[in-house]
């Protein structure tokens, strides 16, 4: 078998590009390593297709600064040539910060951090972060999870929701939260968002969501 | 601003991704620097008009003059329309997302009769007035183009320019035209006027129609000294010198047609008497193997497609094929690029052929019978023997398939019972055929799929005098069918809906005053037409009604050789004492050759000024 070596490449997702579904993105990131003109590496078999793994996906509509792709390569070259020639012809909303080898494997993904801004019309920042309060204050934080094999479960999240920041800004209120991520334990952007949506007792509450780390269990940033 | 209304709601809708914009090679300008705004509208969903192949050159042709500034728009999904209206966003265009009613010109491509209520619905969004006559000021301009305007008359109410034929250069004459007189400050009346003087423009409020005692078009009429009493199609000479786009927009959702497309020749020589595009296109014309090739390379570059398609209506007929797929398959096969071939003749379908296509990946096979008897083949001209059937059935077995899809129509002309009866006789023969080839795909049962459209008679076309079908007839031939498959577990069979068919051929043939039953219709709901899901016949009947016209009386009707049709004024090369011979002749069950073998007269090399080959 041909040599082969693997690439991690760091990534943002912003902007109009928050509205690229996983699927899609999938896509959008195969035709563009293929104008890049990267060696990249395609799986055998009776469709061969360009290798791409996304180890965390992100749901549609949270903006990802710091998200993750790996592929692989048939002949080296330099990192920061392939960041080039890839940031090149990546659509609006899409661009490469680093490539490097990797070090860690998908299994050592356990924690991503997320920033949440929440505002509603009628209502201050101080009043939002009341609501958090009041979520956070209580015993068990309670949120349906569909599973295929169990149907829907209700499931307790409070223990593990760390927040590293909560604050006031202007009429938002921003929130600093790190959820499990990963094959152990995953919980969804959504899933909190939607118990903030059901706890907090505030209707109409805007959300915008930004995926900020993917870290392993000790609080490094996987790479 | 448009872009903050959007985004807030964009994550309500399915597939959100197809109402921002910003996909890779769209074109953004600075709006202040260009002097003409084009709203390129094609009136159905995202994914099926981001598949068309006519949009995109027109895009990339309009956005290669500096001046001008096309961008794409697409009817909203029946969700997003909901918010739009209830948010009051009104249609924007992709690439600027700032509202269209504000650009010099609002275009809609029109490929399909069914989609004539989303136009009156994509104009109501956009926030201007439907009818031609209620927009007063110079802009916008509504024009439409494409295949259905050769029959532009049940829209005209609507419309203020119609463009005839291919819009390669035509587009630019009048856009270049429009600049020079808006700088003048040129009323709509006097562009409109001076638009008409273009071949290829037809302004619809420049012509009277009258009706005689039954409904027909007694006079087509100019009522002005500006509008030609004919407007002549516009056609492009050659091929391999006219525009082609280096990038297609990149969409980041699947659409229909997800791939690099390669036009490979304009119009047919096979004249298949049912076929509108067939005639509409004439004459044919090809590019050759060395722009083909080097428009594929310049597409999959630039978009990083990993599939080509080589477009046409009947591309086994490029008569270079065997050396265009050699030197094509030389750089495809280095970059694992898929080459597909849609629209292969099944008398043109090779060993070689087929080994070209399943190099990279093998996809389904499907042949286009049309009718089951050689009979009603001969009829309408299809030109296909059983023998060439089965040949080309025996080929696919051996090359390893072991389903293929039939295409028929049902309700053809002089067609029979026994008609009929031979569809279901071919498929059983081609699945006995398959059981007793040695070499057969291993422990595998044949597949066969029968389709079956119901015949849709469409102008320009030697049918264009035919009755559709009533709505009985063709539920005794389903019964017939249905009946003689019986027991055949191996063969499935499927229909277009009657009930959609009867609107498309109405619609087809329809003059002026269908423009209110289409008001109607709009009013009270309908749109996406041609979507199961969305169609409804009922609310269609009540809009007839209520303006006192009769479905059948378009549908249904046969018309004599002496009828003035609404479009007849129409210039699309094919004179109608051709339409009427081969009309004649497919009565008499005699077959016209293709025009590379003979030419039938049919009146385009009298246009072109000599013969279409040689």
């Amino acid at each position: 078998m041909d040599e082969k070596y693997a690439v991690r490449g760091v990534f943002e997702k912003k902007g109009r590009a928050v509205f690229i579904s996983h699927l899609d993105l999938f896509r959008t990131m195969q035709r563009a390593m293929k104008r890049s003109g990267i060696p990249v590496w395609y799986s055998q078999g009776f469709n061969p297709r360009i290798y791409l793994n996304f180890p965390l996906a992100l749901s549609l509509g949270v903006e990802g600064c710091a998200e993750i792709m790996d592929f692989e390569i048939t002949e080296r070259q330099p990192f920061d040539e392939m960041l080039g020639a890839l940031n090149n012809v990546l659509p609006d909303g899409l661009r490469f910060l680093s490539m490097a080898e990797p070090i860690g494997t998908n299994k050592d993904i356990a924690l991503a951090e997320y920033e949440f801004d929440f505002s509603a019309d009628n209502l201050s920042g101080e009043d939002i972060a009341a609501g958090f309060e009041k979520m956070m204050l209580l015993e068990k934080i309670e949120v349906e999870k569909h599973s295929k094999k169990k149907g829907t479960v209700l499931v307790d999240i409070k223990p593990h929701i760390k927040v590293i920041l909560s604050e006031c800004l202007g009429g938002n209120f921003r929130a600093t939260v790190v959820l499990p991520a990963g094959m152990e334990l995953n919980i969804n952007s959504n899933v909190f968002n939607d118990a903030f949506l059901k706890y907090s007792g505030i209707n109409n509450l805007k959300i915008s969501t930004k995926r900020t780390k993917i870290m392993k269990n000790n609080g490094e940033i996987f790479a | 601003m448009i872009k903050d209304k959007i985004e807030k709601l964009l994550l309500q809708v399915k597939t959100p991704s197809r109402y921002i914009g910003g996909e890779l090679n769209s074109v953004v300008k600075d709006k202040s620097k260009v002097d003409l705004r084009f709203a390129f509208c094609f009136p159905d969903t995202y994914e099926i008009g981001m598949s068309h192949l006519g949009m995109k050159i027109l895009y990339s042709l309009t956005n290669m003059r500096e001046n001008f500034w096309c961008e794409r728009v697409f009817a909203p999904d029946v969700d997003f329309e909901k918010l739009m209206r209830e948010n009051g966003i009104p249609l924007y265009g992709l690439e600027s997302l700032e509202p269209i009613k504000d650009f010099d010109f609002i275009g809609f491509t029109i490929q399909f009769e069914m989609c004539y209520t989303n136009i009156l619905n994509m104009l109501d969004l956009a926030g201007v007035p439907l009818k031609a006559k209620d927009r007063t000021e110079l802009s916008p301009i509504v024009v439409a183009g494409g295949p259905c305007v050769c029959n532009p008359e049940p829209l005209a109410d609507f419309i203020d320019i119609f463009i005839i034929g291919e819009g390669e250069e035509v587009n630019l004459e009048l856009y270049d035209l429009y600049v020079e007189m808006k700088k003048r400050g040129a009323s709509k009346r006097e562009f409109l006027e001076a638009a008409a003087g273009i071949e290829g423009i037809y302004v619809p409020a420049f012509y009277d129609v009258t009706y005689d005692d039954g409904g027909r078009v007694k006079t087509i009429e100019p009522n002005s000294p500006c509008a030609n009493p004919i407007v002549r199609k516009r056609i492009i000479k050659d091929m391999d010198k006219v525009f082609y786009p280096e990038s297609f927009v990149v969409p980041y959702c699947e659409i229909v047609h997800d791939r690099a497309i390669v036009e490979v020749l304009r119009g047919c020589i096979r004249g298949c008497r049912f076929c509108q595009a067939g005639y509409i296109y004439r004459p044919f014309r090809e590019k050759c193997t060395d722009t083909i090739c080097a428009e594929t390379k310049n597409l999959c570059e630039s978009t990083g497609y990993e599939e080509v398609s080589l477009s046409s209506l009947s591309t086994s007929d490029l008569s270079d094929i065997e050396n265009t797929l050699e030197k094509l398959s030389e750089y495809t096969e280095k970059e694992r690029i898929n080459l597909s071939l849609p629209s292969m003749r099944l008398d043109r379908f090779s060993k070689e052929l087929m080994e070209q296509i399943q190099k990279v990946r093998k996809s389904g096979l499907t042949f286009a019978p049309e009718a089951g008897t050689q009979r009603l083949r001969d009829v309408i001209n299809k030109n296909i023997t059983e023998d060439e059937i089965f040949r080309a059935c025996r080929l696919a077995f051996s090359g390893g398939y072991s389903a293929v899809k039939l295409y028929f129509m049902m309700g053809l002309p002089t067609e029979t019972d026994d008609d009929i009866r031979g569809i279901a006789d071919l498929a059983v023969r081609i699945a006995d055929l398959y059981y007793q080839m040695p070499d057969r795909p291993k422990g595998r049962g044949i597949q066969i799929s029968i389709s079956c459209a119901t015949f849709v008679p469409k102008p320009f076309t030697p049918f264009e005098f035919e009755p559709q079908a009533s709505e009985e007839e063709i539920k005794h031939k389903q019964d017939i069918l249905l009946t003689a498959l019986k027991g055949k577990r191996y063969i499935n069979v499927s229909w277009s809906k009657y009930k959609v068919s009867v609107l498309e051929a109405v619609l087809a043939r329809g003059d002026r005053r269908l423009g209110s039953v289409i008001y109607d219709a709009w009013k009270s709901g309908c749109r996406f037409d041609g979507w199961d899901e969305h169609y409804n016949y009922d609310v269609w009947r009540s809009a007839f009604e209520k303006n006192g016209l009769d479905m059948n009386f378009y549908a249904c009707r046969k018309r004599e050789f002496d009828e003035l049709f609404p479009w007849d004024f129409l210039d699309y090369y094919v004179s109608k004492q051709f339409l009427v011979r081969e009309n004649k002749t497919a009565h008499e069950g005699v077959t016209t050759p293709n025009c590379r073998e003979k030419c039938s007269g049919c009146g385009v090399s009298k246009c072109i000024g000599g013969p279409c080959f040689g």
